[in-house]
């Protein structure tokens, strides 16, 4: 029962319910990972937390059962040299009563070192 | 079908696009859909030695469109330029697609499996896997920079034809530039998921072309001899005749031989044909070219510069040295039963 009502809380407090920026950004940074964002050798997979140097949401908007957020991450996997900026739109929907990510879209990525 | 679809810009395709660029099925068409093409584009990059390598993402890299809707033609704009701080520019043929959805099973710790990278063998040979900008091990395109084949065909979208998805949802920029209002009137993204996902199961049940093989009995021993000659000479030492698909729910493409002939990894092919970095690989590594299909194409090398398979053995260096002067110290009716071999790929 405690596992249920902790899963609950977890589910309803997930993004859509976030009043505390800093807790925002963690669901967000935890809901990426498995999602793939851009294509070809443009393409990020979210594989860890790890790889998520920084996450900053510049806007959010809501409308129904679909919410926008557009973010600037600092990319880096630690297999690997290179430290990427990206900027990112991430959409999502509610299905029930759990926001899911429905996309990751890469606007722009510029490599940093 | 999704990969004969040809885009126009009122639905999509560019502003900037990819010469013959209209639709997948347009660069892979030879001598069936899926086959080559003879369209030959443009990359560009920044590398520093000793091992970094900038793709100029934020410049219009790594592929630099050459052609243009004519909507960003009225604005004067014709075509990407190669990025200022480029350091290499190379040009890559278009590859048959047969068997590429073998390829994507094919587990990483087989590919891993025949890393070499301090050449403890010493044999001349090291190899070694090039990693994605995400830290995955890469396999397709020359310079084995893509990890997945859904992730280069929805690459293969914004980069070839300038067509949106909902994983690269804005319009690539002019070198760095925006594009200019009104010059691409189709409402982003200009593709569904679900049609990269399609495109991607096309390409995923093209099989591998079966070999070719002679009836009459001279011509087959001579093919037989050219593929012990084939081995013999080293040159199965990259191109590996053979890996295996791991596990999948289809059973075609469940735990399948793929006779690919590569291990899909680096090598240093000397500075001749040395291009561009991408990721980890150095402008003089690429993958070991899959030889699959190989009868099928009419230019050779990864920039088709080589017009025939003699011509681009010969251009071999470096980590592949070793077996080109064994190639041409072969007499000529060696070469002859070598080459026969080759085309029964």
């Amino acid at each position: 029962m405690k596992n249920l009502i902790f899963a609950l809380i977890t589910s309803m407090t997930a993004v859509s319910g976030q009043t505390d920026p800093a807790a925002e950004v963690q669901q967000l940074k935890t809901d990426l990972i498995g999602h793939t964002m851009g294509g070809r050798e443009k393409t990020w997979k979210f594989q860890s937390l790890e790889q998520i140097k920084d996450l900053v949401i510049t806007q959010k908007t809501e409308a129904g059962p679909l919410r926008l957020y557009l973010i600037t991450l600092e990319l880096q996997d630690p297999r690997v040299t290179g430290k990427y900026r990206a900027q990112a739109q991430v959409r999502y929907e509610k299905v029930d009563t759990r926001w899911t990510i429905e996309s990751v879209g890469l606007t722009s990525m510029t490599k940093l070192e | 079908m999704a990969f004969q679809r040809i885009f126009t810009e009122q639905d999509g395709l560019g502003p900037l696009f990819n010469i013959d660029g209209v639709s997948c099925a347009e660069c892979h068409e030879d001598p069936v859909v899926g086959g080559v093409g003879n369209e030959v584009e443009t990359h560009a990059t920044r590398f520093v030695p000793p091992n970094s390598c900038d793709p100029l993402f934020d410049e219009g890299g790594p592929v630099i469109q050459q052609d243009a809707t004519s909507l960003l033609k009225a604005k004067g704009i014709l075509k990407e330029e190669i990025p200022a701080r480029a350091t290499g520019q190379a040009h890559r043929s278009s590859p048959p697609l047969f068997g590429f959805g073998l390829i994507d099973l094919i587990p990483e710790k087989a590919i891993l499996a025949y890393e070499d990278p301090d050449d403890k063998d010493k044999d001349g040979i090291s190899g070694r896997a090039n990693r994605t900008i995400d830290g995955r091990v890469g396999r397709f395109g020359r310079k084995a920079a893509v990890a997945t084949l859904f992730e280069f065909n929805a690459g293969a979208f914004p980069a070839e034809m300038g067509v949106t998805t909902p994983l690269s949802p804005k319009e690539e920029t002019i070198n760095g530039r925006p594009v200019p209002p009104d010059a691409d009137p189709a409402t982003d993204p200009e593709v569904s998921q679900l049609d990269i996902q399609r495109v991607t199961n096309f390409i995923r049940f093209l099989a591998v072309p079966a070999p070719k093989l002679p009836i009459e009995h001279a011509a087959a021993e001579q093919v037989e001899r050219g593929k012990k000659l084939f081995s013999d000479i080293q040159c199965a030492r990259c191109h590996v005749p053979e890996l295996k698909t791991g596990p999948s729910e289809i059973a075609a493409l469940d735990r399948k031989p793929v006779a690919l002939y590569s291990d899909l990894l680096l090598h240093d092919m000397g500075p001749e044909l040395a291009d561009i970095c991408l990721d980890g690989a150095t402008p003089a590594e690429f993958r070991t070219e899959m030889l699959m299909g190989l009868r099928l194409r009419e230019k050779f090398l990864h920039d088709g510069s080589a017009e025939s398979v003699q011509k681009a053995i010969e251009r071999h260096a470096a980590e592949a040295r070793k077996a080109r002067d064994a190639f041409i110290a072969l007499s000529d009716k060696d070469k002859e039963a070598l080459l026969a071999f080759l085309q029964t790929i």
